[in-house]
């Protein structure tokens, strides 16, 4: 039986319209948000200005300090976070819950609060950064303490995605590995690696991401040396909104280069 | 070699497995059972994927209970394979490999030369079956476990590859364990089956012996035993038992049975179908006359079922197809059903 105003089969009411031409063009609204601020960042300074720019010497440093310390923390992260994700992947209970949602707080957790939370313990008059400072090392306003601050904010990253990345290596596999006489160790290291491979890459290029565009932990932990975000704030504050640009567009064009590989040599978790 | 196991017992949440006592010397033994049997928790358990709550399980005197997997040298061939995806098919028998020939021989034994630079993806489920053979023989393991090998296969491939397992398994003088829920492959590959059914071993012995004497109703139903009857015994003698059911009198060579109401069981492959003898006088032993009520043309055989003139009983039967072709059987055809004597079996179990 069919009347007039029912959809027919390809899914067209009777106005011409499908709900995914509707999905479409609200999608579509969204989509122009996100992409028209990016064009109009690359189309508000001239390009040789951006490049002249670029060669301040407050720029270079900033860019230094954060491409050198967001390597470290993505190192820390995927070697603690790695180990963290397999058990997680492999056991499963309440414990396993109460670790993931450890794992997964730093995530849900404002920046600056994370940052409050970590000079409780490594700040000033603190005794794990008073004992840090009496050996001569500073854990606040330090290349450490940006280390500290990103670790913490970004390492979430590897560890759930590293995880799904395991989760998703057929356990049966390890089985057979280790049957053919190869220990836990060995069969990790041949079969489980290799095969959660892509993800684990998805997972660590996220969390350089996240760690390079750390701003708010970083803010309370060490303000100095200056990471780009800070420096781009420093140079908004003190020169005017123009003087952002430069860094700006230094920090979109990396995450532009983390896009590229979550879409060609790591497998993307979103996808 | 010989694998051994004593009162092994693990209770999971939903069942419990044993406690299961079982020798398995140089020879194959077909575990046959229902899906959620506890087969796969029988070969879990000897290669050490699961641990026992209890019981000891030894190859050659040698506990394994409490080593981990890789110390076993128990070699497990997984339902689909399990074979590595990252690896080619050389490479995958390569890293189970204790000396670098046996790749070599191992794939021509198992007709794999062709394929060993090719990654399992692209491998059909025969050749994936056959590479995790060889790489699981590759360490050469004091016992081998089979999961269900074949039953992802087509059924010419799985004919074919089950053809080559039983001139393997000949070969190899390791005890070996042959999980599957198919009877043909278990009665074609074991030298004795073993029956599980709730996580117990209900009966072990030749497949011959499965299929003709099981030991319970469960048994006989789980191998194609239909013809299952209640009756009386009427008369004890030293070498056998004559049973009533119905209008229908079998004589059996089953001795020491004590109960007076059992089950008879005949399985349809003992039944001999003629054409109607003449001379029946109605009170013949083991034979049943009536008509043909169903036929199934299961492709090797006929199917039929045969119910007696009285009407007591519905017998089943499996027929060649050139005695189905001779006798012209169809639906109401009158034919005569004879059994013989060491063909009855009979279970002291009433339904």
């Amino acid at each position: 039986m069919s009347t007039g105003s029912h959809p027919n089969r390809s899914g067209t009411d009777t106005f011409g319209l499908d709900w995914l031409s509707v999905a479409l063009v609200l999608g579509g609204v969204l989509l122009l948000y996100y992409l028209v601020p990016m064009a109009s960042l690359f189309l508000s300074v001239p390009a040789g200005d951006i490049v002249a720019r670029l060669s301040n010497p407050a720029v270079v440093d900033s860019a230094t300090t954060s491409l050198l310390s967001a390597s470290i923390s993505t190192v820390v992260a995927t070697l603690f976070g790695l180990p963290l994700a397999y058990w997680l992947a492999r056991t499963d209970g309440a414990v396993t819950k109460v670790v993931l949602a450890a794992v997964v707080l730093p995530l849900v957790l404002p920046p600056t609060v994370g940052g409050i939370v970590l000079l409780t313990v490594f700040g000033p008059g603190s005794p794990l950064g008073d004992a840090a400072s009496a050996a001569g090392i500073s854990l606040t306003r330090s290349l450490a303490g940006v280390v500290l601050a990103q670790t913490f904010v970004a390492s979430p990253f590897v560890v759930v995605t590293a995880k799904a990345a395991f989760e998703g290596v057929d356990q049966t596999l390890e089985y057979a590995s280790r049957s053919l006489g190869k220990s836990r160790l060995r069969t990790v290291r041949r079969v489980t690696l290799p095969l959660a491979g892509p993800g684990i890459l998805a997972g660590v290029t996220l969390t350089f991401a996240r760690a390079i565009g750390e701003f708010g932990a970083t803010m309370m932990v060490s303000y100095y040396p200056r990471t780009m975000p800070v420096q781009i704030w420093v140079a908004f504050i003190e020169l005017g909104l123009d003087n952002a640009y430069p860094v700006a567009i230094l920090l979109v064009l990396i995450a532009a280069a983390a896009l590229l590989i979550l879409n060609t040599v790591a497998s993307n978790p979103w996808e | 070699m010989t694998l051994e196991l004593s009162g092994v017992r693990t209770a999971y949440a939903q069942f419990d497995f044993g406690p299961v006592g079982l020798t398995v010397a140089d020879e194959v033994l077909a575990v046959l059972g229902p899906s959620g049997s506890g087969k796969t928790t029988l070969l879990s358990l000897i290669a050490g994927i699961t641990s026992p709550d209890s019981g000891s399980i030894r190859i050659d005197g040698r506990e394994l209970v409490g080593l981990p997997l890789e110390d076993r040298h128990v070699g497990m061939v997984f339902q689909e394979g399990a074979l590595f995806p990252h690896m080619t098919a050389r490479e995958n028998i390569e890293y189970a490999a204790t000396a670098s020939d046996r790749v070599d021989e191992l794939a021509t034994l198992l007709e794999l030369t062709d394929v060993l630079d090719r990654r399992p993806p692209t491998l059909s489920g025969g050749e994936r079956q056959r590479v995790a053979l060889a790489r699981t023989l590759a360490t050469d393991p004091d016992a081998l476990l089979l999961d269900e090998p074949l039953s992802s296969l087509d059924a010419p491939i799985r004919t074919r590859l089950r053809d080559e397992l039983h001139s393997l398994f000949n070969s190899i003088d390791i005890p070996v364990l042959y999980v599957t829920h198919d009877q043909r492959t278990a009665t074609a590959l074991g030298d004795r089956i073993a029956i599980v059914r709730d996580g117990d071993l209900k009966q072990v012995g030749s497949p011959s012996t499965v299929l003709t004497r099981p030991a319970s109703r469960f048994v006989a139903r789980f191998v194609g035993n239909e013809n299952l009857f209640e009756g009386t015994v009427i008369d004890r003698t030293a070498d056998g038992a004559t049973v009533r059911v119905g209008d229908v009198q079998f004589q059996s060579h089953a001795s020491g049975i004590d109960a007076s109401t059992v089950t008879v069981c005949i399985h349809p492959s003992r039944v001999e179908v003629e054409a109607p003898s003449v001379s029946d006088g109605g009170r013949a032993v083991n034979t049943v006359t009536g008509t043909v009520t169903r036929w199934l043309n299961e492709g090797s055989e006929y199917r039929i079922e045969i119910e007696s003139n009285a009407g007591s009983i519905t017998l089943a039967a499996s027929v060649s197809p050139p005695t189905f072709d001779r006798l012209a059987l169809e639906n109401g055809t009158e034919v005569t059903a004879s059994i013989p004597r060491q063909s009855v079996h009979l279970i002291p179990e009433r339904s």
